[in-house]
């Protein structure tokens, strides 16, 4: 019992930290309807800079995350200056490859740039651990936690009610539409990557300073396509839901079918609970049924 | 007309095809064999890509090497060595190529850095006879011993050699010692569990537990919750700094650490793990196959000037010690081929019979475990040192541990 | 079809306008380049030999995941997975069960292929992005498995592979494998350029331009999509079989996520949907690694890099060129080619 306790909060406090990184796909493929296979890349570079400004440069935290932060708008803007806009109206096909051409190149620069493979953040948060009945968690995956619901519920209500929000939802179902009543749709997808990049940041930051930076949180992005699969690709509610899904699904999977199966069968957990998600709700759970027409 | 223009196309095509085909003559055409004064010995360096944070010292580290010995010590019995390295990107496939452009520009033997790179090149090198080592090593490399060979030893004997120790030294129960591993899923966490399925009745320890992460991984409370519940005395991980970081701070989460003993293999034991770790890495054990900077041993003068020369940045960085390490090692290799043999019948065979096989107790200018040559068995160097994070320092707490010889072609479930 | 002839030719049959090689030209410079493909041993050494054994095999992977992907419209970001499951039933046929090459070889394509279907099957219910994600879940749970499967797979330790051998003629030195993956290369390589031209092959490209569409006039989705699976995957089988023989040693690190973008990048390079594309694609960024694997050590002892260059410019390099690609040239080098054979076909009268 009280193993289940902990292998609980453990997958949903994990959970929560996907659902953040989830939640900067969502934000792109909700205002543009381009999927994002550069997430990790995104979240590493992000990562890798903010220890250049405090660690590096030395910068105090209430200079160093603006820095981060105007870091992360400059280079939304420039993704998608240089690497999406050319290709707009492009097959599908077309922008989930050039995205892939992004990841290749940013991977490059980072290595370029900070040639070492792990460094260490400074910590942010109290090291003191917080006691749940007989389970234990550390206070970073709990804050974690905290600031990936308040990002979802600031999204959630600037799509709902802000009218850039409103404009952006309008040019991912049509772009044709939207441009013809007179609004740029590239400023909205320029914008929509200057904000998924400043959530890729944030992620990074809170990933990095349980982890420490490596150059496998380019492979968080992976763990952040399973959520989408299965709460939908369109829906901030299904990210922030089905984060704790999977996570709980790897926690408890790992807790109990490990004995049964072969070592480290918690890795693979997401990846079949997607292909089964596929079959049974190919949107996902809160995504939207798209109706085809010729 | 179309008999014209059939001829005219046939030369353009031909004229294109020499024209193209030229480079790759002259880049290709079959290397003669080592002659006169130099002997080639070829290099596979994961300079850049994916492990470059390695490969990039260790590049460093033989190249510097090999510059000493043909610049102070005047080659080999008065020989140049002519070192022929190409990167490998760690990319297993253009390992494959460029050991067979080793093996066409007339080298000796070879060597790599790691042993993914190794395993990619080792069949083809097998096939041909022609004799290499690897700097760091896995089971199968060496097993069943062909003609690839091992520097150091690899992260099963690490785990042998700890155990070893462990008995001996830390252990103060009664009964056998619980165990529980936790490997990174990958050869460097699996020569563990290899290890210790071939060896932990006989050495008396009792393995309660496997569990594997990966190297992305967040948490590891999941696993250690279940370690936790069979009470080990002891858990060991094979892994790299950053999950093994991550493993300590959720075994202190926890409360299992400090209490029972943590330890690690050779990949984890770096600063990184103490600046990941911070405190919660205090008191942890680990092995390392090399001494440290500024030890005391002969070798170290000479290393520290070249480092200091032409790589300042390498400095303290122990993976550089790890190839001047293999530099001294070819070189050594080199004098007792040319001491036994003669320059002239240098061959790739008569390395490997005269060179690698006769090496017999050479100390390495103390850098490492002494190299010797065991028939049956080919690892070079077969020694660990035990180490402790103590206030925030990585210090020496043994000798040399000399890690057992498993053979592991007897066993029935290793791969063959 | 006649824009494609010269001046002058005309067909005259159903067979002379369905053949692959139309004019004396056509089967001149066929004969010329078989001859010069044939002899290459010659005057290679081991080194291009290897890397043109290399570029082989690759050719082979890459014909699948374009029929899969650049016909078809089935994107796959798990190849290498795939070529993984050929890889490794070889090796396991012909190492633990001593069974003949060619039967591990072909069994590798089949193993491969049904995997691929298995994995395939979400097709029927997604398409675009959400069938790419499934893909890579393909991936990771196939290397799971091998690394996992002990007692088969050798697990993580690996396993090894005896050199392929056909009839008692054992191909071990470079120049002997050479002819052998030439051949296999060459088979589907003319395969692919003739599916292309099948009622299924103009299934895949009616399914891939718009599969509501396709449905619609009659053709059966699931019936197509997953045969597209079976065979880019029985491709990738194949070229795994191989791949295996020549290192001789493989471990479930030969085949990684990196390995399957990369295929992505070849077709898209060369140009999918075409048959000359992949082939195009796999030459110029196999060129482009040995390339820089040969310039570095240079680059290296002229100029004090930086520490991160070389690591850092190697993917900075092929990111920009599939981005590059992409925008400027988005048919790949194919359509160049298409457009250079035109030129020389009305040269020197271009107009």
């Amino acid at each position: 019992m009280t193993e289940l306790l902990q292998f609980v909060i453990t997958g949903v406090t994990v959970g929560m930290v996907y659902s953040l990184i989830a939640l900067g796909f969502v934000l792109i493929w909700k205002s543009s309807g381009v999927a994002n296979l550069a997430l990790g890349q995104l979240v590493l570079i992000s990562s890798w800079f903010t220890y250049g400004m405090l660690v590096q440069v030395g910068l105090p935290l209430w200079l160093g995350f603006p820095a981060v932060i105007l870091f992360a708008l400059a280079l939304g803007w420039i993704i998608e200056k240089f690497a999406l806009r050319p290709l707009i109206a492009q097959p599908i096909l077309s922008l989930i490859t050039v995205t892939l051409g992004v990841a290749f190149f940013i991977e490059g620069a980072t290595s370029f740039i900070w040639p070492k493979s792990v460094a260490a953040l400074p910590r942010f948060f109290p090291q003191a651990t917080v006691h749940i009945g007989t389970a234990v968690v550390s206070q970073e995956y709990l804050w974690a936690a905290v600031i990936s619901f308040i990002l979802f519920v600031l999204l959630s209500l600037y799509f709902k009610y802000h009218r850039m929000g409103i404009v952006m939802r309008a040019a991912a179902d049509d772009q044709l539409a939207v441009q013809a009543c007179g609004i740029p749709v590239t400023k909205i997808f320029s914008m929509a990557w200057m904000l998924a990049c400043i959530l890729a940041a944030i992620g990074g930051i809170l990933m990095s300073s349980i982890g420490g930076i490596t150059f496998g949180l380019t492979e968080t992005g992976l763990k952040a396509f399973s959520v989408v699969i299965l709460g939908g690709l369109d829906s901030f509610l299904g990210a922030i839901v089905a984060g704790p899904i999977i996570g709980l699904a790897e926690s408890l999977g790992g807790g109990y079918l490990t004995p049964l199966t072969w070592p480290g069968v918690r890795e693979i957990i997401p990846y079949i609970t997607i292909i089964i998600v596929m079959f049974l709700k190919p949107y996902g759970l809160f995504g939207e049924a798209r109706i085809e027409r010729i | 007309m179309n008999l014209k223009k059939i001829l005219k196309i046939a030369v353009a095509a031909c004229l294109a095809f020499i024209v193209t085909t030229i480079p790759l003559l002259s880049a290709g055409c079959a290397g003669e064999p080592s002659n006169g004064d130099k002997v080639k010995v070829g290099f596979s360096i994961c300079y850049t890509g994916v492990a470059a944070e390695k490969g990039r010292p260790m590049g460093d580290g033989i190249l510097d090497c090999m510059k000493y010995v043909n610049e102070e010590l005047n080659g080999v019995d008065g020989h140049q060595i002519e070192v022929i390295w190409r990167d490998n990107q760690y990319d297993a496939a253009k390992a494959g190529t460029i050991i067979s452009e080793l093996m066409n520009k007339g080298c000796l033997f070879f060597t790599t850095n790691s042993s993914k790179m190794m395993g990619a090149s080792m069949e083809i090198a097998n096939r041909a006879e022609f004799a290499g080592f690897s700097v760091f090593s896995a089971p199968a490399l060496t097993h069943p011993p062909q003609h690839i060979y091992g520097q150091m030893p690899d992260y099963g004997d690490d785990w042998a050699a700890f155990v070893r120790y462990y008995v001996d030294n830390i252990w103060q129960g009664s009964g056998k010692p619980k165990m529980a591993l936790h490997l990174l899923n990958n050869p460097t966490g699996y020569g563990v569990r290899d290890a210790a399925r071939a060896l932990a009745d006989e050495m008396g320890i009792d393995i309660v537990a496997i569990e594997e992460h990966s190297a992305t991984t967040i948490s590891e409370t999941e696993s250690l919750t279940r370690i936790k519940s069979l009470n080990p005395d002891i858990l060991y991980i094979s892994s790299t700094p950053q999950p093994t970081s991550i493993i300590i701070k959720n075994a202190v989460e926890l409360g299992m650490y400090p209490g029972i003993t943590i330890a690690c293999g050779h990949a984890s034991l770096t600063s990184a793990l103490i600046d990941l770790g911070g405190a919660s890495a205090e008191g942890v054990y680990g092995v390392f196959p090399t001494v440290n900077w500024d030890d005391d041993v002969p070798a170290m003068a000479k290393m520290t000037e070249y480092c200091q020369n032409y790589h300042p940045d390498d400095y303290g960085n122990m993976d550089y010690i790890t190839t001047w390490a293999e530099g001294l090692i070819v070189a050594e290799i080199l004098r007792l081929s040319i001491e036994n043999v003669g320059i002239d019948a240098l061959t790739p065979q008569a390395v490997e019979e005269y060179g690698f096989k006769k090496l017999d107790n050479f100390d390495v200018g103390g850098l490492h475990g002494a190299v010797n040559y065991n028939p049956g068995d080919n690892r070079l160097s077969k020694s660990v040192r035990v180490f402790q994070i103590q206030n925030g320092e990585i210090m020496p707490i043994s000798g040399w541990v000399e890690a057992p010889l498993i053979k592991y072609e007897d066993f029935e479930w290793f791969g063959k | 079809m006649n824009v494609d002839l010269p001046a002058g030719t005309r067909n005259y049959t159903y067979a002379q306008d369905m053949a692959i090689f139309r004019t004396r030209t056509h089967w001149g410079l066929f004969l010329g380049l078989l001859a010069a493909m044939l002899t290459m041993p010659l005057y290679l050494g081991n080194y291009w030999l290897s890397v043109a054994n290399l570029i082989g095999i690759t050719i082979i992977a890459a014909t699948g995941l374009n029929i899969l992907t650049g016909y078809c419209g089935q994107l796959s970001i798990g190849h290498a997975g795939f070529i993984a499951v050929g890889a490794y039933t070889s090796a396991i046929l012909t190492n633990r069960f001593e069974l003949p090459f060619l039967v591990g070889l072909i069994c590798a394509g089949i193993a491969a292929g049904a995997i691929g279907i298995i994995f395939g099957l979400p097709s029927m219910r997604v398409k675009g992005f959400y069938l790419a994600i499934s893909t890579i879940a393909a991936q990771f749970i196939i290397i799971w498995v091998i690394n996992h499967w002990n007692s088969m797979t050798g697990g993580f330790t690996g396993i090894r592979v005896p050199p392929a051998s056909i009839g008692g003629v054992s191909f071990v030195s470079q120049a002997s494998q050479f002819y052998l993956i030439v051949a296999t290369t060459a088979m589907s390589v003319f395969f692919a350029r003739n599916l292309a031209r099948t009622k299924a092959g103009r299934a895949f490209i009616a399914i891939r331009d718009n599969d509501l569409a396709a449905e619609v006039m009659g053709i059966n989705l699931f019936r197509y999509k997953l045969t597209a699976f079976f065979i880019g995957c029985f491709l990738a089988g194949i070229a795994g079989s191989l791949l295996a023989h020549r290192i001789g040693y493989i471990n479930a690190e030969n085949f990684t996520l990196m390995g399957s973008i990369l295929y992505i990048a070849m077709i898209i390079i060369g140009g999918a949907g075409t048959t000359i594309g992949p082939i195009f694609g796999v030459i110029f960024i196999q060129m482009l690694q040995q390339g820089i694997t040969l310039i570095s050590p240079t680059l290296e002892s002229i100029f004090a890099l930086p520490a991160g260059f070389t690591a850092g410019i190697g993917p900075m390099v092929l990111g920009l060129i599939i981005v590059l690609f992409l925008i400027l040239e988005p048919r790949g080098l194919a359509h160049r080619w298409t457009l250079f054979k035109t030129s020389c076909r009305l040269w020197p009268f271009s107009y």
